[in-house]
């Protein structure tokens, strides 16, 4: 036992987890164990000790008991630990005189044996009783918070994120790499299952984030580096050239006008190479910020240096056209920080047996958002590629979703969006409209009433899978037709539909570069590559790495609805955490003895928190509490063994090895 | 017409056939199946199917033995192979179709005097005889046994083959016909371990 302290009366607690654990694990054999050990004074087991009265029992033994040390065999520390400290606490000891002992997860769980598993959990409940001799009484150090957020993507989530938290008082950086703010939903024209203009309801939000005092807004920017903790980030932002100075310009565009492209030649990105743009333009009448861009790749000035340079000339004594801009580099310090970088659509080219890229007349979803779009490159008006009115249209759902050869995933608007392009282009063009779809999804308040509204308009809904779209006619009503092949399933036949026009309906993706902002920012990401939830039901917007959240469609294919309430769900927690005003750091942190410390150096270069730091007049290392994250490197590296680590002491570790082998 | 009942009572559902059917090789993922249709939308026989493939893998994994062995859409499955390289779910159509075909020769329940099953069957049993297909005589015995009014019609084509040397008379063998039995023995018992 140990001497540093006295007398040891250590309580055990043994939990059932309902059936959980009981069924697989003899909680009462593994108490009754316990208590024979040396120095504990009660042990006991109990259904639920995570509930309220399990609590209270581990209180209540501390005071009448003046017990010392606390044993919980339960579930994993991951859940429980904080509860378990509390109720120490409540009695009125430190509350790291206290373990935990996962024999759930650990142990019934994944055994089946009842025998075995007892046996394991015995072992497991030893060991910490042994380990826990020797823990220490220890403080959590606390840090206070930055005030300030970083929220990167500013489509809708992003930007009712902002405004949530700039509306509460909160100073908010915005983060976005396209010339514009609005995501995706800038691109379409209504929206289900309201069908209210898209425009209307965003663009008010987006001029509210422009003209908002706590709101920073910077476009054509990416985040580069991500460094400190929760509450105390600090973040480096790279700006990329815009080449017009944003403070100088004043919103009216008669550079873009004067440009020397007198037609605009360049495929335009926002409408998906539906339109054409000139070197210099505006993504949309509505973009925020109000600004142009010049595209370097086209600019002639960019590629010869030789331009007139109309559009300098245009701005006048504005001076605002900058063709010497430099990239721009900002760091800032955040105390919270909102993930809200949204998806990207499916590929098409990738199922070849639809014929996108081969036949013009097939499109995609998003390009049928543009080509409706009032403001798109149509003015709204349905025209084929080859410039006919089509008056016959197939949707294809499911197009890189549901598909074990694709994405396995449903990506749960794509029903709801196809259902709205089949209303908005049956209305515009009066084309007979069918929907070939395998399920319909249409799970949210008021979907299931705008599908049935969609069967009272007349679309024909067929249920099948397409297997391919040819323009090989079979039929003379076939020849000159994109011709659909589907089993009709419910009534069992084979149908082939020949079309004017097909729609792709893609699935949502994860960003192609998804994979690198989870690394710069250190959270985790799903197989699939949607960013992690803490939990799936009840943390949806944490993520592993305290102080970041995620918000909208980077988490999971969602629509504007689900997207908002993440948003303001993310704002919420990130208030939470500013207006605590400190964080409680673990204190499991590392420390140096100075007395053996020989000052080697070994350790500083390996601290992948850049925690340790030379002392130059004492010749010895020192590791800075706050920002060391007890990963235990340093004290493994140290050549002298002059580096401890809190709860994780040579002696505490070697005893509950000890504790384990004890039998065996 | 005679009217038909359509209704099907649960005991007319065999649990141990839909067993079966998601334990043989192929057949391992039938339960995975979201009756999208693709597999027949894809398929070149669908159009002739009693069943289409998409509504056979159901009524197989539910456990409708009788009215799936003896359909006809399992002996117009050319083995193409477009349904399972389409599988959104990967299930092996094809495979399932080869299995079911093995299943309902070994109960002799197959549409009787349809001529795939039949031809399937003394292909197979030539095979076993003499190593080696003489055509003119396999015909002649798919034809006995499934349409012989038929046979007449096809007299003509059948005489133009002989005498342009492309269909013999003579029933063609394998020198070492032992040997093959004993490897065909062999994989039959195989299969009854496998099975
Ligand atoms: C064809 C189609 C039609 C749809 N129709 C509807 C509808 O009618 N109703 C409905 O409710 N939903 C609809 N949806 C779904 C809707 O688009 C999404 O729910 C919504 O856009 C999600 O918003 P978001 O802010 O999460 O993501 P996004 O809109 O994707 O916004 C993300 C933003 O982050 C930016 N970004 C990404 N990565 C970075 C980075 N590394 N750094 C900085 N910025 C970055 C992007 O540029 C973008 O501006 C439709 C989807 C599709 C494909
Ligand atoms: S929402 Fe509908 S169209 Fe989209 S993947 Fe799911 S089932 Fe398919
Ligand atoms: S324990 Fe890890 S984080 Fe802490 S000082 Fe050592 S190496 Fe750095
Ligand atoms: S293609 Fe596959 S999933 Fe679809 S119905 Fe056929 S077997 Fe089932
Ligand atoms: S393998 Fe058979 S069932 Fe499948 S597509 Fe080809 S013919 Fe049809």
């Amino acid at each position: 036992m140990d001497a540093r302290n006295g007398d040891l009366r250590i309580g055990v607690y043994v939990c059932h987890c309902g059936t959980n654990i009981a069924a697989t694990v003899d909680v009462k054999a593994v108490a009754e164990y316990a208590a024979a050990l040396p120095g504990v004074v009660v042990s006991r087991e109990y259904k639920y000790m995570c509930s309220d009265p399990g609590q209270e029992l581990i209180r209540q033994d501390i005071v009448e008991l003046k017990l010392n040390r606390i044993v919980v065999a339960s579930c994993s520390p991951l859940l429980h630990e904080e509860t378990f400290r509390g109720a120490v606490a409540k009695g009125g000891l430190n509350p790291f005189c206290f373990q935990m002992v996962n024999i759930r997860e650990h142990d019934s769980w994944v055994h089946q044996d009842r025998q075995r598993a007892t046996e394991k959990a015995i072992a497991l409940v030893r060991a910490a009783i042994r380990r826990v001799a020797l823990h220490k009484p220890l403080e959590k150090k606390r840090v206070p918070i930055h005030p300030d957020v970083l929220i990167v993507g500013g489509g809708i989530a992003g930007i009712h994120a902002a405004l949530t938290l700039a509306n509460a008082g909160k100073h908010v950086y915005l983060v976005e790499r396209e010339p514009t703010i609005g995501g995706n939903m800038a691109k379409f024209d209504k929206t289900f299952p309201t069908l209210d203009c898209a425009a209307c309801i965003l663009t008010p939000k987006m001029t509210a984030v422009k003209k908002h005092p706590n709101i920073t807004l910077w476009t054509l920017s990416e985040v580069t580096e991500v460094q400190g903790y929760v509450g105390n980030f600090e973040i480096a932002v790279t700006r990329k050239p815009r080449y017009i100075n944003e403070d100088l310009c004043v919103g009216c565009l008669e550079c873009i006008e004067a440009c020397v492209y007198k037609q605009a030649k360049v495929p335009d990105e926002f409408n998906l190479g539906l339109g054409k743009r000139r070197p210099i333009y505006i993504s949309f009448p509505q973009a925020v910020p109000q600004i142009p861009v010049i595209d370097p790749e086209t600019c002639i000035d960019f590629k010869t240096g030789r331009c007139k340079k109309t559009c300098i000339e245009a701005c006048g004594d504005r001076h605002a056209v900058d063709l010497k801009q430099q990239p721009k580099q900002e760091t800032i310090k955040v105390g919270a920080i909102i993930l809200a970088t949204g998806y990207q659509t499916f590929d098409a080219r990738k199922v070849p047996d639809y014929g996108y890229g081969v036949y013009p007349n097939v499109y995609t979803a998003p390009e049928v958002e543009r080509l409706i779009n009032a403001s798109g490159p149509t003015g709204g008006e349905v025209i084929l590629r080859d410039g006919r009115k089509p008056q016959s249209i197939g949707i294809i759902h499911c197009v890189g979703s549901r598909d074990e050869n694709t994405n396995k995933w449903c990506s749960r608007v794509c029903c709801m969006y196809s259902l709205k392009l089949a209303h908005l282009l049956k209305e515009r063009t009066g084309a007979e409209v069918y929907n070939f779809y395998i399920d319909m999804r249409a799970a949210g308040k008021a979907y299931e009433e705008f599908y049935h509204k969609l069967l009272e308009e007349g679309v024909h809904m067929i249920r099948g899978r397409v297997a391919e779209v040819t323009d090989w006619a079979v039929t003379p009503e076939e020849e000159g037709k994109l011709v659909m092949r589907a089993e009709d399933t419910l009534i069992s036949f084979v149908r082939r539909v020949p079309v004017d026009m097909v729609v792709l309906s893609v699935g949502l993706v994860p960003h192609e570069d998804a994979k690198d902002v989870r690394r710069l920012f250190n959270i985790s990401c799903s197989s699939e590559g949607w960013f992690l939830e803490r939990h799936p039901k009840l943390a949806p917007v944490n993520t592993f790495t305290d102080g970041i959240f995620i918000a909208g469609a980077c988490q999971a294919p969602k629509d504007i609805p689900d997207a908002v309430g993440q948003a303001g769900s993310a704002a919420a927690e990130a208030m939470v955490l500013i207006d605590t005003g400190y964080v409680e750091m673990e204190p499991n942190t590392a420390y140096i003895l100075e007395e053996e410390c020989s000052g080697c150096k070994t350790c500083i270069p390996l601290c992948p928190y850049s925690a340790i730091t030379f002392l130059a007049d004492k010749k010895i290392a020192h590791i800075n509490e706050v920002l060391c994250k007890g990963c235990g490197t340093c004290v493994a590296a140290c050549p002298s063994g002059s580096i401890k680590q809190n709860l994780f002491e040579d002696e505490e570790i070697f005893e509950e090895i000890r504790g384990v082998l004890a039998n065996a | 017409m005679a009217v038909k009942r359509m209704i099907k009572y649960e005991v007319e559902r065999d649990p141990q056939f839909a067993g079966w059917v998601a334990g043989v090789i192929g057949g391992e993922r039938v339960r995975n199946c979201i009756q999208c249709g693709l597999c027949s939308a894809s398929c070149p026989l669908s159009p002739y199917m009693d069943y289409t493939p998409r509504r056979l893998i159901h009524m197989a994994r539910e456990g409708f033995k009788r009215d799936v062995l003896g359909s006809f859409t399992i002996w117009l499955c050319t083995s193409c192979y477009s349904c399972t390289v389409e599988c959104p779910r990967r299930i092996r159509v094809t495979d399932v179709m080869y299995a079911l075909k093995r299943r309902a020769i070994e109960d002799g329940v197959y549409p009787k005097r349809f001529p795939i099953p039949v031809l399937a069957s003394e292909f197979g049993a030539m095979i076993r005889r003499k190593g080696r297909v003489t055509e003119s005589w396999l015909i002649l015995r798919v034809f006995l046994k499934t349409a012989i009014i038929r046979l007449l019609g096809m007299s003509k084509l059948g005489s133009k083959l002989f005498f342009s040397g492309r269909m013999g008379l003579v029933p063609e063998s394998i020198r070492d016909r032992k040997q093959l039995q004993t490897l065909l023995d062999a994989v039959e018992t195989h299969k009854e371990v496998a099975a």
